[in-house]
């Protein structure tokens, strides 16, 4: 797999190239802020482009800017926006190019290297990468009111796993359970909330944010 | 060595001082002549007024008068509206006062109306005098110091010289008399213009104006306040993220990819894991920081510990006069300390060899100084920490001046009550 990663603390940028070598994945070019990166990303043509939000000039949302821009000039470009912490408008702006390829993760998440893999791993292959806190915040702004209560805990739970973007098998796998069950599962959900069901993850994390994001600003 | 300093410093200042005080009484004497020469023409309109007004008065006794009443009020108004904007230009601002009541019963009520009568009478009369007077003075400066140039066209001399006038010695003379009024009018001028501008300060301002501008002053010096404090947290915010944030953001990846190498490699491993623990002892350190420059620990010992350690890491030489008898409340210690490490940290920028702090409470005030020699050329305005330094002081009800001519020196001067 081939990298370009986008991080303007030299130690952070330092410590991530490290660790993605060390699982024999290539950082072919590291950046420093968006027109940096930008250029990169047009120069190499990675397989996925790792993005930090907060950049210079500015330090607010640069790294949120360059993503949507590198993914406007070069559609399916699968990017990874890491970030200190998590802003849900952050994640409509980027859902707003598409779920496919896309990922969104508090920065701590790649201290577990396994699941953090996973996740790129994922991103690369065209999947969807939604951090749990972007999930939680959407689903604890709405609790208490809305279609959302007649799901049971379980199909809560299966809810969040879709939202943050996992297939079926990983969700089963997830919440050790098999593949019918999550498919019973789903299925409750879209019919209670009134979704047309769908089997594509990133078209189904689209529906699922969607969904939250629009129930809890009602 | 630090006592020559600054002895020879002092010195300086003196002669500096006794320069200023030349120019600063000139200053003061062409800024009387011109207040003089405003007032005495407020005051022939206040004549012309006056005359207005008494003659409508009597003819209100036979009815006609009514009739000329708003017109009168109306002039009233704009002739005390005029003075006010020249007391505003001296003194200290007022409002214009708006419309006036037109009719006869409304003016009679309206305690506006009621003093600026007062004060047309006095302004048309002892203003009018005192005018003239203190534009004489001036007159007679001019007269007698250019006598020798035209004393043989006459020999009746000017102002009140009234002896036959023989020669060019006694043209002299007359010339140093000049002079001597010359000084007098120094001395005097500011206190004639402020004897003439008196009525209309005390008459012309409206009542429970200063209850009115200090909520003004409050309200805006709270926003400020609060400016200053969003600004403040931001600050924080950014150094947190920046520095400590992904100080400990990189130890957590290092470690991250440590767990991963210990079985494949443990010497890469503890090769990540020594940067881990270098990432945060940066971190530590980086905290260390903004806490400290949120509110330095040190200033629970006082303002002198305080001030003390900053001249200490002054980059320049920094020379500290204390004088602080009692401690202030917590917050103006502490913004008194940003006051002092803000102008000590511009030293940096301004070229400066030699700083002399002076820290001192007196009369409820703690009152402090910092004067560097360097080029100058502060400005609160280009994104310098001072502009919120002002905010801060101010909202403690404080004053703050900076002065920092381009050429140097820089002084910053800042006053804040103690608070209990």
């Amino acid at each position: 797999m081939r990298v370009v990663i986008a991080e303007d603390d030299p130690l952070l940028r330092e410590g991530l190239s490290l660790l993605l070598r060390a699982e024999s994945i290539e950082v072919v070019a590291t950046a420093e802020d968006g027109v940096s990166f930008l250029d990169a990303v047009a120069r190499e043509h990675p397989d996925v482009a790792i993005v930090d939000v907060r950049m210079p000039p500015t330090h607010t949302d640069e790294g949120i800017v360059a993503a949507v821009e590198a993914r406007r000039r070069q559609p399916g470009l699968a990017v990874l926006v890491l970030s200190a912490y998590v802003e849900q408008a952050f994640a409509t702006d980027l859902l707003a190019t598409g779920a496919a390829g896309l990922g969104y993760l508090l920065k701590e998440r790649v201290g577990r290297v396994e699941e953090f893999l996973v996740a790129l791993q994922r991103i690369a292959d065209g999947g969807t990468a939604i951090d749990p806190e972007v999930v939680e915040q959407l689903l604890t702004r709405r609790t208490g009111r809305g279609a959302l209560d007649r799901l049971s805990p379980r199909e809560l739970e299966v809810l969040a796993l879709m939202a943050e973007g996992l297939g079926n098998a990983a969700i089963g796998r997830s919440l050790v359970i098999t593949d019918g069950a999550v498919h019973k599962h789903i299925r409750s959900i879209f019919a209670k909330l009134d979704l047309a069901p769908d089997d594509e993850a990133d078209r189904r994390v689209v529906a699922v944010l969607r969904y939250l994001h629009d129930d809890a600003a009602r | 060595m630090k006592g020559e300093q600054a002895a020879v410093l002092q010195r300086s200042a003196v002669r500096g001082r006794s320069g200023h005080a030349v120019a600063r009484g000139l200053r003061g004497a062409v800024d009387a002549l011109e207040q003089v020469l405003a007032g005495l023409a407020t005051g022939v309109l206040a004549l012309l007024a006056l005359v207005v007004v008494l003659a409508v008065a009597v003819l209100c006794l036979v009815g006609v008068g009514l009739l000329l009443v708003p017109g009168t009020l109306r002039l009233l108004r704009a002739v005390a509206d005029r003075e006010r904007a020249r007391v505003s230009r001296s003194n200290r601002p007022l409002p214009p006062a708006g419309a006036p009541p037109l009719s006869l019963r409304a003016a009679a009520r309206d305690t506006v109306v009621r003093r600026e009568l007062a004060w047309l009478v006095l302004h048309a009369t002892f203003g009018v005098v005192i005018g003239l007077l203190g534009l004489t003075l001036p007159l007679w400066v001019v007269q007698d110091v250019t006598y020798p140039l035209w004393y043989r066209l006459t020999d009746h001399a000017p102002s009140v010289v009234f002896a036959r006038v023989d020669g060019l010695g006694d043209a002299l003379l007359v010339a140093l008399l000049g002079l001597a009024f010359a000084v007098v009018f120094v001395v005097l001028g500011p206190l004639i213009a402020r004897l003439q501008s008196r009525p209309g300060v005390t008459l012309l301002a409206p009542r429970g104006s200063d209850l009115s501008r200090r909520v003004a002053e409050l309200v805006t010096t709270r926003a400020a306040a609060l400016d200053a404090h969003a600004a403040e947290l931001r600050r924080i915010e950014r150094s947190l993220h920046d520095g400590s944030q992904n100080r400990l953001v990189a130890a957590n990846v290092l470690i991250g990819a440590a767990r991963r190498a210990v079985v494949r490699n443990p010497a890469a491993a503890d090769e990540l894991l020594e940067k881990a623990q270098a990432a945060t002892e940066q971190a530590l350190a980086e905290l260390r920081g903004v806490v400290r420059s949120i509110l330095p620990p040190v200033l629970d010992r006082g303002l002198a510990d305080a001030v003390s350690g900053l001249a200490a890491g002054s980059p320049v030489e920094c020379l500290v006069e204390l004088d602080l008898a009692v401690r202030c409340a917590a917050s103006v210690e502490a913004t008194a300390y940003f006051a002092v490490a803000e102008a000590i940290t511009n030293t940096r920028h301004s070229g400066a060899r030699l700083v002399q702090v002076g820290v001192r409470t007196e009369a409820g005030e703690l009152r402090l100084r910092v004067a560097d020699d360097g080029h100058g050329g502060a400005d609160e305005r280009a994104g310098s920490g001072l502009s919120g330094i002002r905010r801060r002081v101010e909202a403690h009800d404080g004053s703050f001046r900076l002065d920092s001519p381009a050429g140097g020196p820089t002084i910053l001067e800042v006053r804040l009550p103690c608070g209990s």
